[in-house]
């Protein structure tokens, strides 16, 4: 089947079936090689996607379920976004397989809670595991770029 | 922003993509032990390749350690999930239907789970017979056992452990068991393999590119020069991606097929090619009433799966580790590599020393408090210092235990109040013997270009090579190139393992650096460390370079149901001088986290060697909420000191530092992981021993424990054919 949405901003159409999760159609047919596999079954958010906003696990998100959608993932980020910037000053990352997913949680979470406590950061970073176990360079990152007020500043 | 794990632009394995490339999937026996009778691939279509095991029976066995292994389980599955057959097809979703057309029948076997039960008369032989040892990984000799599945057996004979109890005041006697455990690298295993005019070529993750060349070149029988390895960095490894996994099989399919062949593992499959020796360890421990260790017996049963992979270097340095960083007169030690019908267990941060410190630092405490002495005091009392000679027979040298364990003590606020907390120190052997090889070469724009085999698995290994290439060649780090490792491109290194790369390649781009000055152009560098254990005495040189460390822990439990919180937890690890400050955090902070999974809800159940939580809904991995709210560590530096390798020393130390916290309030739990349920049936023992009186309560704690009491072993028999 053909499918319609936005990826990073183009609009784009690709051909997939009709039992295939969102993840597969970003990896293979898009090429969009920082939405990753690994545990698939909507745990470890590796494959994390923002679709309309919203963090998703594309390995358990059926593709035609994203028909119409805005779907964001890193490469649409540019590169210096504070979320990007912040991981790359506190040194977040080990192997850095999680951390697009990372990433695009953080900035989810801190564009509707630009102040949290540690307990709520913990909270979000719930649904997005590091086995290289980088959580508290990580928790430095959102909070680094938390204090950016980038949020403010954008709206 | 250039940093391509922040960008997402990293490339892994499982990115590789050739043009025209096939995609493999592996069948695998459904049964832990079985023969197979008949492996009947004629319904696939013709447009899949299929490898079954005709294919395979010319090829070569290998093994790191020993060559156990076929490249597919040809006459026989050891183990529920060994492959017998492959195929590789255009697609993913063609190569796992193709995979439902292959019909095997099968003959149930016996099989064995149990590195304990493995041992006892009348067990099943998970082999035949024992096998020989030549990849250069095998660095030690092999103490097979004939008629049993003892494949190495090590020993450590130093002086006279019977003759040591008898002048013994206090003696303790405790066995302890730990976990199988997964790696869980958030990349699975993942390899493309092809041949270009007779010549292999893989993209794999790997942390051993020149061992994998090694057991590639004796199962294809070609020349070691007609195999490259290009390992692109790996999204995690922590032992898992080590020797020769998936390689062989994608490299005899893409052979079949005439095209590249792909692999990428599902979730599911990583529990089934790689995880930890669980371990049963047996430690009787005697001191004087002044505190002085006078004699020490460990017994090891090492259950190393299927196949041995490494597991007789894991038995082996789990042996040595299990004596633990002190001065005891008197040490016998006998470990078992044991084959059973699980999965392959093999390389895990920590390799054998998680498991040994897990039963000996639990078991410094156990003495403590039958002597009645503050546990850092008896700790203080043995350590190892300076010149002082470890149960091997080598000198100890650059040691800084007592510092570290003062550095933690302090942490923790030992000295105010001990209830509710726990230490532990370390001594973490690093691979030897082994040789690290570089080439540096002066670029006419002024740049240098390092070559070197130490794989990128997350660690930070090649910006750690960067910067000390940079120090030493006196540019900033942005002109030293650093291409990515390739067989051919690069020298020789054992492999990137045990914590060595930083201090053993370090000192090679030292040399290679020197040579560079000397003629210009071109620079080489080796570092070698000799020396290795005689396994049947344990003399020699275990270690020519020790990592050293120490943690504490603060717990808070609820009796009431078994749960308790780790509210403190810090390490102390030696570092010598760092070279990059943020990689070397990341290590320790690392490292403590995954001990903390270890320690608290890491482990693999089988059932009838089925694995039972193979998946990360069952099996947890730490998350950032299981971070405890104070959590922090020291490097402990020394100025003008040697580098000293930090990639594990901060995991071992984790499960008994909250273990021996929770022995602070009369909860001995021995067998890893701690379970709240394993918390309360210890403070369920603790009420009986103390004689908490009569009626229900008594009666319920009678009856839990007499269920905890039938799902122990009721004795560890000893190994048979193992004396002489």
């Amino acid at each position: 089947m053909k499918l319609r949405f936005k990826v990073n901003g183009t609009p784009t159409e690709v051909k997939a079936q009709a039992d295939e999760m969102l993840l597969e159609v970003l990896r293979r047919d898009l090429g969009l090689r920082s939405v990753r596999a690994t545990c698939g079954i909507g745990i470890c958010g590796a494959c994390t996607a923002l679709v309309n906003d919203e963090p998703i696990s594309t390995c358990i998100f059926l593709a035609p379920l994203a028909e119409g959608c805005e779907i964001t993932t890193v490469e649409g980020l540019g590169g210096d976004h504070p979320v990007q910037q912040a991981f790359e000053e506190e040194h977040a990352f080990q192997c850095g397989y999680c951390t697009p997913g990372m990433i695009l949680t953080i900035k989810q979470f801190l564009e509707e809670n630009p102040r949290p406590s540690d307990e709520e950061i913990r909270v979000a970073l719930g649904g997005n595991l590091c086995r290289c176990g980088c959580y508290v360079k990580i928790i430095n990152a959102v909070k680094r770029a938390a204090a950016t007020e980038y949020i403010s500043s954008q709206s | 922003m250039s940093n391509p794990r922040v960008t997402g632009a990293i490339r892994y394995a499982q990115d590789v993509e050739f043009e025209g490339m096939l995609y493999a999937s592996i069948l695998r026996s459904p049964h832990p032990h079985a023969r197979i009778l008949r492996v009947d691939a004629s319904a696939v279509p013709d447009s899949v390749v299929v490898l079954t095991p005709d294919d395979i029976r010319e090829l070569g066995m290998y093994g790191c350690q020993i060559k156990d292994q076929a490249v597919l389980a040809a006459d026989r599955a050891r183990f529920a999930g060994d492959p017998v057959a492959a195929v590789a097809a255009p697609s993913r979703r063609e190569a796992e239907e193709a995979i439902d057309l292959i019909d095997v029948e099968y003959e149930e076997l016996t099989g064995v789970y149990d590195a304990v039960e493995a041992v006892s008369q009348g067990a099943p032989l998970v082999h035949e017979h024992h096998y020989i040892s030549d990849n250069d990984a095998a660095y030690f000799g092999m103490r097979p056992q004939e008629g049993t599945n003892i494949c190495h057996r090590f020993r450590i004979r130093h002086g006279d452990v019977d003759e040591g109890f008898k002048h013994a005041d206090v003696i303790i006697e405790e066995t302890f068991r730990t976990a199988g455990a997964q790696h869980a690298p958030m990349e699975p295993h993942a390899s493309v393999a092809r041949w270009e005019g007779g010549r292999l070529e893989i993209w794999t993750g790997t942390q051993t590119l020149f061992n994998l060349r090694m057991d590639l070149a004796g199962i294809f029988n070609i020349p070691e020069n007609q195999i490259r390895i290009i390992p692109p960095p790996m999204g995690g490894a922590f032992g898992a991606k080590t020797f020769v996994r998936y390689e062989a099989i994608v490299a005899c399919l893409a052979r079949k097929a005439g095209r590249p062949v792909k692999i990428v593992l599902s979730r599911y499959e990583e529990w089934l090619t790689l995880n930890r020796h669980p371990a049963t360890l047996r430690v009787k421990l005697g001191a004087r009433s002044d505190g002085a260790l006078v004699s020490k017996q460990v017994e090891c049963w090492v259950d190393t799966g299927a196949y041995a992979d490494c597991g007789p270097g894991v038995a082996q340095k789990m042996g040595y580790a299990a004596v633990g960083p002190y001065r005891i007169p008197h040490v016998r030690v006998d470990s078992h590599c044991i084959y059973t019908n699980l999965p392959p267990n093999g390389a895990f941060r920590g390799f054998g020393a998680m498991q040994a410190v897990w039963a000996s630092e639990r078991a410094m405490d156990m003495l403590a408090a039958k002597l009645g002495m503050d546990p850092l005091e008896l700790r203080l009392k043995n350590v190892l210092v300076d010149g002082d000679h470890f149960c091997t027979g080598e000198l100890m040298h650059d040691v800084h235990f007592i510092e570290c364990l003062k550095a933690v003590a302090n942490k923790i606020g030992w000295a105010d109040n001990r209830q509710g907390k726990g230490l532990c120190v370390l001594m973490k052997g690093m691979q030897t013997p082994s040789r690290a090889s570089i080439a540096v070469e002066a670029n006419e724009d002024g740049t240098y270009t390092v070559r070197c085999a130490t794989a990128e698995m997350g660690q930070g290994a090649w910006r750690s090579m960067r910067l000390m290439a940079a120090e030493l060649l006196d540019v900033e780090p942005e002109r030293v190139f650093f291409p990515e490792p390739d067989t051919d491109i690069v020298p020789y290194d054992t492999r990137t393992t045990s914590s060595r790369s930083t201090y053993m390649m370090g000192r090679a781009l030292v040399e290679a650096v020197r040579d560079l000055k000397q003629r210009g152009e071109l620079g080489y560098g080796e570092c070698v460390n000799k020396g290795g254990l005689d396994p049947d005495t344990g003399q020699g040189i275990a270690s020519t370079h020790w990592h050293q460390g120490t943690a504490a822990a603060e717990v808070r439990v609820d009796e009431e149901t078994g749960r308790f919180q780790v509210v403190k937890l810090h390490s102390a690890i030696y570092a010598g001088r760092v070279i990059n400050r943020s990689g070397a955090e990341l290590q320790n902070e690392g490292s403590m986290i995954m001990g903390l999974g270890t320690a608290l809800f890491e482990g693999i159940t089988f059932a009838e060697g089925q694995p039972t939580n193979a998946n990360l809904s069952d099996y947890n991995i730490p998350a950032a909420g299981d971070l405890p709210l104070a959590f922090s560590h020291d490097l402990v530096e020394r100025e003008g000191a040697e580098v000293h390798g930090l990639g594990e020393t901060a995991l071992p130390p984790i499960p008994p530092v909250i273990g021996n916290a929770l022995y602070s309030l009369g909860i001995h739990v021995i067998d890893l992981p701690m379970s709240a349920e394993a918390v309360l049936n210890a403070i369920d023992r603790r009420q009986q021993r103390q004689g908490m009186d009569a009626g229900e309560e008594v009666d319920r704690n009678k009856s839990r424990e007499g269920r905890l009491e039938a799902e122990r072993r009721p004795y560890i028999p000893e190994a048979k054919g193992s004396q002489g």
